[in-house]
């Protein structure tokens, strides 16, 4: 036992020492936990670029849309053009100098809209319809009331005395769809912080099999197996030390995402025993594809790759909820989506053990087939390094 | 010039037979490429289905009226109204799934409206919701911006003087009286990535810093290994060695990523354009990645630390260029961005896309070259900390 603890002290320590880490495995998720925050979860409602000269049309136009929200750049025309094609605003508005200066003298205009392909275009396009039929009903407001025979100054006083009067007619939302339940309550942080703790923790223990392999390739194995440490010893020693590895990177996101983002884990020693089983998991395919391979440099790319594709595949990177449905059965095959499925039940739904027992055991079961095979495989290996 | 073939020659042979460069360069970002487009494909999809949505408004409020049919008349989404009893009914209908929007619209909604005490409509998103849903309840909100807009008019009236009777009239004119401002379909740009297209490129740009860096980082690890020292005591230059790395760097970058753009191309059925243009772009973009890359390789002290700055600069350069995702970035940003080379790559390609030739890819190639000219200077003057140390 004490071998054991000495090797999974040993890799632990060097894992920590490797200064590709201080990136990779402190900085980089977080980076990614606030990107994904500040992309998919604020406030915003599509971004809209406006060109045009500047005067009343175009001022008035961007506060309409800033008033819904609407993120608003101005551009030139060719500038408008190229934010939409890249994907950079959902929609482009074009004002010409002429409806600028029909606005200003109160007559007819047209205003172009260039829509863009994004998913959310269609609607930033009616969110421009809506601004501009907002700028229409200002001035037909005033034409009326000018037209009823009000002083044009008086009226404009009159109107302005009556938005304050007049509580405009609203709607209220609700969704009652199993997709909006699910993300109810998720503060912005949340869905990410879940999803890139899972994408880690298997991407760092991957990542690191590599140390296995040059274990091997520097002698270090071969010299561990002279000293009286049996290859059980050094096997079980390896086993726990790909877990720490795994366990520490999850440990370190979900306290780092806790306190800089105030991210909710819910029940956290639920939580934190589901990232445990789930590094568990990620330890046994690491044992595996170090013993496997016998190429370190190989083992990093087919390590981060599979992590990456296991990843995206298990809903580490887009929300499984939002998958198609056959889609959706076919994630299950990777164990990123069950501990996605547990880690919910724990985050939003306030699960308890019970709940979450049948994806605790399909990770469990994963878990101990990717250990027995991976130490059978690294036992072979290191009668192979001898 | 003999030397140099040799050296490329005999690095390219052990980088293929190093399996490494093939799995970092073709099989991880043509997995990833595929994974992504099964994931997140349906949200690139923005065809808007036809939308069902149901509603219950009091009988004989002639505003309520004039408010569901306002909406109803939306034409950018084909709308099928379900009349229901009561609001309980227009929840159970959502609730079932038969459609996919409920408005409910509340007793006495015309009066509290015109007494200027804002009523609630009440929009009820069931599982069948989508985004034609999102474009009815934009319309929704139009239409009743614009009854608020009688309202105000007809309280104006009221504090502005005009006879009690001709409020109605002022109300009714707030609507017309103005000038028409009509929203028109602009001309679009044609340089414009599809969701398919900005992935392949997205993942043949993100992965080209880490199939180069196996070309030029090759450098310190001959260094590490020794190998580099008895390259440098043969009778040639040393400047020599140096740009065979260069050259495998090169071609191993040209390779991958035209075998990308190809087999991506291919696969999601996505056209960029023809084939000089894209060719120009891919030895543009391939000669920026070297250039940094040599920048790395002088101020790491070893490959492992070159390793990490590569894989660093690789994400940092890839995810910024909206390899996974557009970037929103506006100002200052939005510049800093555009300068980055991978960033120039994918705009050239939707340049490329639209029909464009090699005389329309001037900003994105002078971007490329530019950076790749300036990294070649940054990598002659910083100093060699490998060989300092």
């Amino acid at each position: 036992m004490r071998a054991a603890v000495a090797i999974t002290r040993v890799e632990l320590l060097r894992f920590l020492k490797d200064r590709s880490n201080i990136f990779f495995v402190f900085i980089f998720p977080l980076l990614l936990v606030l990107f994904i925050g500040a992309q998919f979860g604020g406030g915003s409602s599509g971004s809209v670029a406006v060109s045009g000269p500047s005067g009343a049309l175009r001022d008035d136009l961007v506060a309409q849309l800033e008033d819904a929200d609407v993120d608003v750049e101005v551009a030139d025309a060719d500038g408008m053009r190229e934010l939409v094609a890249r994907g950079r605003a959902d929609v482009g508005v074009l004002l010409t100098a002429e409806a600028s200066a029909a606005y200003d003298d109160g007559d007819d205009l047209a205003v172009q809209v260039v829509v863009g392909n994004q998913a959310q275009s269609q609607v930033s396009a009616q969110q421009v319809q809506t601004a501009v039929d907002g700028l229409a009903a200002a001035q037909g407001r005033l034409a009326a009331l000018v037209h009823a025979g009000a002083d044009p100054a008086a009226a404009e006083q009159a109107l302005t005395v009556a938005a304050e009067m007049v509580r405009p007619a609203e709607i209220e939302v609700t969704n009652v769809s199993e997709i909006a339940q699910e993300f109810s309550g998720l503060g912005q942080f949340d869905y990410g912080a879940a999803s890139q703790l899972l994408l880690f923790v298997f991407l760092t223990s991957l990542a690191g099999s590599t140390t296995l392999i040059q274990s091997r390739r520097l002698g270090v194995t071969r010299r561990t197996l002279a000293s009286p440490v049996s290859a059980m010893q050094a096997v079980g020693g390896q086993v726990v030390a790909r877990l720490a590895i795994g366990a520490f990177q999850g440990v370190y996101i979900m306290a780092a995402t806790s306190l800089l983002f105030d991210v909710q884990w819910g029940n956290l020693p639920l939580a934190v025993l589901v990232m445990v089983v789930f590094a568990l998991v990620a330890a046994g395919a690491a044992m595996v594809l170090g013993s496997v391979l016998d190429n370190d440099a190989a083992a990093g790319g087919v390590g981060v790759g599979l992590s990456l594709v296991l990843g995206a595949l298990g809903g580490a990177m887009y929300p499984i909820e939002l998958f198609p449905d056959t889609l959706r059965t076919v994630a299950h095959v990777t164990p990123h989506a069950w501990a996605a499925e547990a880690l919910a039940e724990v985050q939003r739904h306030d699960g308890g053990l019970v709940d979450i027992l049948p994806q605790l055991g399909v990770l469990l079961g994963y878990a101990a087939v990717l250990v027995l095979v991976g130490a059978w495989l690294l036992r072979r290996s290191l009668e192979r390094a001898l | 010039m003999r030397h140099i073939w040799i050296m490329t020659a005999s690095d390219l042979r052990q980088r293929v037979r190093d399996k490494s460069v093939i799995i970092f360069a073709l099989v991880v970002p043509l997995a990833l490429m595929f994974v992504f487009d099964l994931t997140f494909g349906g949200a690139g999809d923005i065809e808007l289905d036809p939308v069902d949505v149901a509603v219950s408004a009091p009988a004989d409020d002639q505003l309520a009226a004039g408010l569901l049919d306002g909406t109803f008349a939306v034409d950018a989404v084909e709308v099928t109204r379900v009349d229901a009893a009561d609001a309980d009914e227009v929840r159970s209908l959502v609730d079932s799934g038969e459609v996919a929007l409920g408005v409910i619209v509340p007793d006495g909604f015309g009066e509290t409206l015109t007494s200027g005490a804002g009523p609630v409509v009440q929009v009820v998103e069931g599982e069948a919701s989508n985004l034609s849903s999102s474009v009815v309840i934009t319309v929704l909100e139009a239409v009743l911006d614009r009854l608020t807009s009688a309202t105000v008019a007809a309280t104006a009236g009221a504090v502005a003087g005009v006879p009690h009777e001709e409020l109605a009239a002022v109300a009714e004119a707030a609507a017309t009286a103005g000038p028409r401002l009509a929203v028109t379909e602009g001309e679009a740009s044609t340089e414009q990535l599809s969701f398919s297209g900005s992935l392949v490129a997205g993942q043949a740009g993100l992965f080209l810093l880490f199939t180069v860096g196996f070309g030029v980082l090759g450098l310190l690890a001959e260094r590490e290994q020794g190998t580099l020292a008895r390259l440098q005591s043969m009778p040639m230059r040393p400047g020599l060695i140096v740009a065979a790395k260069g050259l495998v760097a090169y071609i191993l970058g040209v390779v991958a990523t035209a075998v990308l753009l190809t087999v991506g191309g291919m696969f999601f059925d996505v056209g960029f354009g023809a084939l000089l243009p894209i060719a120009v772009l891919v030895l543009c973009v391939v000669a920026s990645a070297v250039s940094l890359v040599f920048v790395i390789a002088r101020l790491a002290r070893t490959a492992e630390q070159a390793q990490i700055s590569q894989s660093i600069l690789g994400m940092v350069l890839g995810m910024s260029a909206g390899a996974f995702f557009p970037i929103t970035a506006g100002g200052f940003l939005g510049t800093l961005i555009d300068l980055n080379p991978i960033a120039a790559f994918m705009h050239g390609l939707g340049i490329t896309t639209g029909g464009g030739g090699v005389g329309d890819i001037g900003q994105p190639v002078a971007i490329m070259l530019g950076f790749a000219v300036l990294a070649a200077a940054a990598s002659r003057l910083v100093p060699d900390r490998g060989a300092a140390s």
